[in-house]
């Protein structure tokens, strides 16, 4: 039974970098169970995945992530993204020798489950279908995340036999129509079972079926939100889910604010993420 | 001393000759491939012939069609691992394929690169901005 108090660095990733209240409930979870993090992320910390088409980048940017993490001095780094778990367990790792052991965030939790349950105090009363992938071999993460969701007083967590291809939503995007399908899916089954909210594991899926609000009045949410929210620490506000339902691109922009345009530039968030924001679910 | 490159290069190459080594293209990875139905190329196709072709593209001597869609397909479902009886691991052969495929390892290109996006980090860049403080953005993502 694991008691002591760590330190480790919490790798989040890139692309869960647009869940900004996602990253911020993990690490508060984290330190609820007596892990301090040193949370790092963003480009400057890519595995190197997305670049298949380019051997140089990819092993240039797994070269500095693993130095950058040895140089830490921490022996432990807590995954988030399943692709940097894998990457990091197979193409990084095979080559750069690395002075650290590597855990997924959810093995991290459920081996603390034991810390966790006394702290999930704040009732949340509702049914909750968890949304699941076929494809993150190296954790088997969604039983693990069911044992935590079921620690919480007053969900009701429905799982069902319905997995996706693929290790997370954003696997699919090469084939739009196996994404529709796991669209429709996901709805057909949070209506079979008579639930308005999805439970989400992953940034992507987040990122992909968050719109389901506008399009099918069902609320997606990331697990660790509702573990955040049973603790009773106030989670922040998802963002990204807010301007993806805003309605309208002038909704959009007053929700985002002039400021952040402006931090960004007007002009790359017109063209780059606006486009984003503006997509929903397709069934 | 090897640079970097050399090294994954290595790694790869290395992972490509297991492969080699021990797949007998019984084609049980394709079978169960949930991703197949997603493309005609691929319908009725023979999973022994498909996998075969996916040697030919490690091999570097070239790749039928159908092998390249069915590397273009692979979303790392992981449902082919149980399913190989030489454990092989045919997700990790679907990837080799694909870094294959794109010519990553001194061949010819054999398939585009779909996820070529030079605006990829820049976005993430600009999420962190209108999600994160600077000083956290200095702290963490630097």
């Amino acid at each position: 039974m694991v008691e002591k108090r760590e330190r480790v660095v919490f790798w989040y990733g890139c692309n869960a970098i647009r869940h900004g209240d996602i990253i911020h409930s993990a690490m508060a979870v984290l330190r609820a169970v007596g892990i301090e993090s040193d949370a790092t992320g963003g480009p400057g910390y890519c595995c190197g995945t997305s670049k298949d088409g380019n051997l140089a980048a990819a092993a240039g940017m797994a070269a500095r992530t693993v130095e950058k993490f040895n140089a830490t001095g921490r022996d432990k780094v807590v995954t988030w993204c399943p692709s940097c778990h894998r990457h990091m367990g197979t193409f990084m790792g095979g080559v750069n020798p690395a002075k650290f052991e590597v855990s997924h965030i959810t093995e991290m939790l459920h081996a603390r489950r034991h810390l966790l349950a006394p702290l999930l105090t704040h009732p949340l009363e509702r049914r909750v279908v968890l949304h699941a992938h076929t494809g993150f071999h190296e954790v088997d993460a969604y039983p693990l995340v069911a044992d935590l969701l079921r620690l919480i007083p007053g969900l009701d967590l429905v799982v069902t036999d319905f997995a996706a291809p693929g290790h997370m939503c954003s696997a699919l995007a090469a084939v739009p129509q196996a994404l529709k399908d796991v669209v429709r899916e996901s709805v057909d089954l949070c209506a079979a079972h008579d639930s308005d909210t999805l439970v989400t594991v992953f940034h992507s899926c987040q990122r992909l079926l968050c719109g389901l609000a506008t399009t099918d009045g069902i609320n997606v949410v990331n697990y660790v939100n509702l573990l955040s929210d049973a603790i009773g620490i106030q989670p922040p506000p998802d963002e990204y889910a807010e301007w993806k339902n805003a309605g309208s691109e002038a909704a959009i922009m007053a929700s985002v604010g002039p400021d952040r345009i402006a931090k960004i530039g007007a002009d790359f968030f017109a063209k780059q993420v606006l486009p984003e924001l503006r997509k929903l679910p397709e069934k | 001393m090897q640079s970097e490159t050399e090294r994954l290069l290595a790694y790869i190459e290395r992972n490509i000759e297991r492969t080699l080594d021990d797949c007998t293209t019984c084609g049980k990875c394709f079978e169960a491939c949930p991703m197949t139905a997603y493309s005609e190329k691929l319908t009725g196709k023979s999973g022994g012939d498909v996998a075969a072709g996916v040697l030919d593209i490690l091999r570097g001597t070239g790749g039928t069609p159908e092998a390249l869609e069915w590397t273009r397909l692979c979303t790392q479902s992981a449902v082919c691992i149980p399913a190989c009886p030489e454990h092989v691991n045919p997700m990790l052969m679907m990837r080799l394929s694909r870094i294959t495929a794109l010519g990553s390892t001194g061949g010819a290109a054999m398939m585009a690169d779909g996820k070529r996006d030079p605006n990829f980090f820049r976005r993430i860049n600009a999420f962190a901005a209108l999600q994160f403080t600077d000083t956290e953005i200095a702290e963490q993502q630097r």
